[in-house]
């Protein structure tokens, strides 16, 4: 054996091994997407409520809630898709609102964020330039594209949530 | 005349009608079956909008019947139909026999049920007004006095209670079922029409059900609409 097939072996060997890991590795990464994707909707969610009291309230405090939570949702809208890897669904074995949909018709479910991410950025051009009139409409339009998407890829299973 | 209408005829000269529901009670009723399917099926579907409206329609319908309670006929009062354990005890026992008078208004056990109902009905949209939906949007006019994290528990028992709610409302209809079945009495029909047809011999006069002037129901309705009003738009006046 010369020493350069023993070299393009052990590179081969390694390579497989290598990947060999990784796909081990696939699955705690796509896990660990879980938790912190709840989270950062959560916080998406929460953020959209709080500029709903403002409007409930009657007085708009733009520069302390409107806006800050406008672009919470918007910073967070762009990365919306990356949140939901092949892999990262119910066949985890974790609780998980995300329906095996996302991946089966994920065409519909990209389109669906992508316009949940345009309808983020008005909300957060009309946060910035304090358009009280356009505020009401374009939070409807914006919790409806939630909305959109949380009707056909979200599970309803409501006592799945009651985790802390 | 043929024989078999004679003897009808004479069946009907026998009976007349008793009031046993007002107006009122009887829309409020009709209305809550209504209201409560309306939620029903713009929860589980999710159409919040919708459920917005129904809720706040089913606030209004449970606050006067509460209302009712008090000042409304004699029949639709609390102080008439709710009734100490020992009552109870004694109507329960006769449950299995089918000779027993018609009660007047509710029964005993029935006025358990009532209660319990109501009560639970009130439950469930009082948790209503505090829930946050999983969006943000459509959230109970009074969820901005509590966090997203809270609404959204919230919003979880106002699911929890209403299937409590289905339990009762399911035992509600067996119960009518009962009583059509075993005991051949039909209270659906007095529900409806508000009379029911009693033996003129026979049968103790019962007392005459004691109507209140609808007058009483508009002021109710009018100080009940400003409360549901001001529920709506979360105290913010």
């Amino acid at each position: 054996m010369s020493v350069l097939s023993f070299r393009r072996v052990s590179a081969a060997v390694l390579v497989v091994f290598g990947f060999t890991v990784l796909e081990a590795a696939a699955g705690p990464a796509e896990i660990a997407q879980i938790k912190p994707r709840q989270d950062k909707l959560r916080d998406m969610g929460g953020a959209l409520k709080a500029i709903t009291d403002e409007i409930k309230k009657g007085r708009l405090d733009w520069d302390n809630t409107i806006l800050p939570n406008a672009q919470t949702i918007k910073d967070r809208s762009v990365y919306l898709l990356n949140w939901f890897p092949k892999g990262s669904g119910p066949e985890t074995g974790k609780k998980t609102y995300a329906l095996p949909a996302i991946w089966q018709k994920n065409d519909e479910f990209q389109k669906l964020g992508k316009a949940a991410q345009a309808e983020a950025a008005k909300l957060n051009d009309i946060a910035l330039k304090k358009d009280e009139a356009g505020l009401k409409a374009q939070v409807i339009a914006t919790g409806k594209a939630c909305k959109a998407c949380h009707d056909d890829f979200r599970s309803p299973d409501y006592e799945k949530e009651n985790e802390e | 005349m043929t024989s078999t209408e004679g003897r009808v005829e004479a069946a009907l000269a026998d009976t007349a009608d008793l009031r046993v529901w007002d107006l009122p009670v009887r829309i409020m009723h009709w209305l809550l079956v209504i209201g409560t399917g309306v939620c029903w099926w713009s929860g589980v579907n999710n159409e919040l909008e919708y459920h917005l409206w129904s809720g706040y329609a089913i606030l209004w319908i449970v606050l006067m019947r509460l209302y009712w309670g008090v000042v409304g006929s004699s029949t639709a009062r609390f102080v008439n139909f709710v009734r100490g354990p020992k009552a109870i005890l004694d109507y329960a026992t006769t449950l299995h026999r089918r000779d027993t008078p018609h009660a007047h208004g509710h029964n005993a056990l029935g006025a358990i049920s009532i209660v319990v109902m109501l009560g639970l009905v009130l439950t469930v949209v009082v948790l209503g007004l505090f829930a946050v939906d999983v969006d943000g949007l459509y959230s109970g006019p009074l969820s901005s006095y509590v966090t997203f994290k809270q609404g959204r528990h919230i919003a979880h028992l106002h699911y929890d209670w209403f299937n409590i709610l289905l339990w009762m409302i399911g035992l509600h209809l067996a119960a009518v079922l009962f009583y059509f079945l075993y005991k051949r009495q039909n209270l659906i029909r007095p529900m409806i029409s508000g009379k029911r047809q009693v033996k003129r011999q026979g049968e103790a006069r019962e007392p005459e059900m004691k109507i209140v002037p609808l007058w009483r129901f508009v002021i109710g309705a009018v100080i009940v609409s400003a409360i549901v009003y001001a529920v709506y738009i979360g105290f913010y006046f």
